[in-house]
């Protein structure tokens, strides 16, 4: 399976070439064109971790309660690209059996079907932040791909780091974090805006996003008609 | 201090590296990752009062974020929109900026809300300017990506363009044309510039962004 970005720059997406026998899980959705010689499976489930529990943690976690499994069918080579939903850059990681990475909900692209697919309930710390109540765990070997709201910066963390909830796209399970407030209390960080960060302590890698979604939707939000219910 | 902008133009964000006891300023809501250990404070800028008039007409924070380095540090910083982020050393100057368009400046800069005149308040878009003055470090931000004018005379421009401009020149607001045009070239106001200076325009602009959104939110 060989991964290419096209489009570098504001407007990414991920060209993925499949050899005979190599399987792609993607969000459901995200293809935008494939070869004619692939097929496409619609799963409920995630690799090794089955049921209808799982679809509906993965709903909650802000990815579709799907994901797409493409492979080729006569034995040719075939390609499937992929385009996030937003606007931005996609980053390609080599996930190593040692090291499992954490996705922000939402973030989540797609992987080499070498990988298991877990969405991990964060309970009450993920609650509070009020973004990305879930994460989705990727473990195992292969490739993963993630998107981002902007750029993609990748930061290793040595001691520790603090990152905006909204500008959180994935990081090493290595890591450990707390949700905690950024500023001196708890009145300062609200009355700041910038409401819950999480510290991350210990080595290992994160990548953040250049612009949160939720302080753009702040914006953006009250220039629209009020939503239908 | 050091700054480093990155991702312009379409993704700009500011990295500001601290030394020991150094204080930077920036709207609320900006920071995206930061040293663990860096202090911050949310400050009212100019008191209480002017504050909330800031807060309530000017669209930005009512609070600005004062972050306080004990030890070496960083911080960064972006906008809420994608776009361009720029840079401007001030020395003892004033500076205009639109609502929404401050981002980050070096501590003890006076910043101001100013009202545009009663025309301005009609056309819904640039009825409040932020007046910058005093020295230091600012940095501004638009939506999309930024034209740099050098005015000399008259330039027209849309009132929803406008980033920021120097204060030597002036402005009147008014229509384009006739009242039929005014109502219906999709144009809106416009800004006359008058004089000798710099103006920036972005080149998006988020209430329009927003009206053609607004047919497909169902």
């Amino acid at each position: 399976m060989n991964i290419e970005i096209l489009s570098k720059g504001a407007f990414e997406s991920a060209l993925v070439q499949l050899e005979h026998g190599d399987e792609l899980i993607s969000d459901a959705g995200a293809m935008y064109r494939a070869s004619a010689n692939v097929d496409i499976d619609v799963t409920t489930r995630s690799r090794g971790k089955g049921g209808l529990l799982a679809g509906v943690k993965r709903l909650l976690s802000g990815n579709t309660f799907f994901l797409s499994t493409y492979r080729t069918t006569d034995g040719q080579r075939g390609e499937v690209g992929l385009a996030p939903t937003h606007q931005g850059e996609i980053f390609v990681i080599d996930v190593e059996p040692s090291t499992p990475w954490i996705c922000a909900g939402g973030s989540f692209l797609g992987c080499s079907s070498g990988l298991q697919v877990d969405t991990q309930f964060q309970g009450l710390k993920g609650f509070v932040s009020g973004e990305s109540l879930f994460f989705v765990e990727v473990s195992g070997s292969g490739q993963l791909l993630v998107n981002a709201f902007g750029r993609i910066v990748e930061s290793d963390v040595d001691h520790s780091l603090t990152v905006d909830t909204g500008h959180l796209v994935a990081f090493q399970k290595s890591l450990q974090y707390s949700m905690t407030k950024a500023g001196g209390s708890w009145m300062q960080s609200w009355l700041a805006g910038e409401g819950i960060v999480m510290n991350f302590s210990g080595q290992g890698s994160i990548l953040t996003q250049s612009h949160n979604p939720t302080e753009f939707g702040k914006r953006l939000g009250p220039l629209l008609p009020t939503r239908k219910q | 201090m050091k700054f480093d902008i990155s991702g312009n133009p379409a993704y700009g964000d500011l990295t500001v590296a601290l030394e020991a006891g150094e204080t930077f300023w920036s709207e609320g809501g900006a920071m995206s990752r930061m040293s663990s250990h860096l202090e911050l404070k949310t400050r009212l800028v100019s008191g209480l009062v002017k504050s909330v008039v800031r807060r309530l007409v000017g669209g930005e924070s009512l609070l600005i974020s004062e972050y306080t380095a004990a030890q070496m540090a960083f911080v960064s910083l972006t906008p809420s929109c994608p776009g361009t982020i720029l840079h401007r050393r001030m020395n003892g100057d004033r500076f205009y900026l639109t609502a929404g368009s401050f981002l980050a400046c070096t501590p003890n800069m006076e910043l101001q809300t100013k009202f545009g005149g009663l025309r301005s308040f009609f056309s819904g878009e640039g009825a409040f300017l932020i007046e910058i003055s005093g020295s230091g470090d600012l940095f501004f931000n638009s939506f999309g990506g930024v034209v740099e004018k050098d005015v000399n005379g008259e330039l027209v421009v849309d009132t929803g363009h406008v980033v920021a401009f120097e204060p030597t020149l002036s402005y009147t607001i008014g229509g384009m044309g006739g009242i039929k045009q005014t109502m219906f070239s999709g144009e809106g106001l416009v800004m006359r510039f008058n004089g000798r200076g710099k103006l920036f325009l972005q080149t998006r602009q988020l209430p329009a962004l927003a009206g053609w959104l607004t047919p497909y939110c169902r």
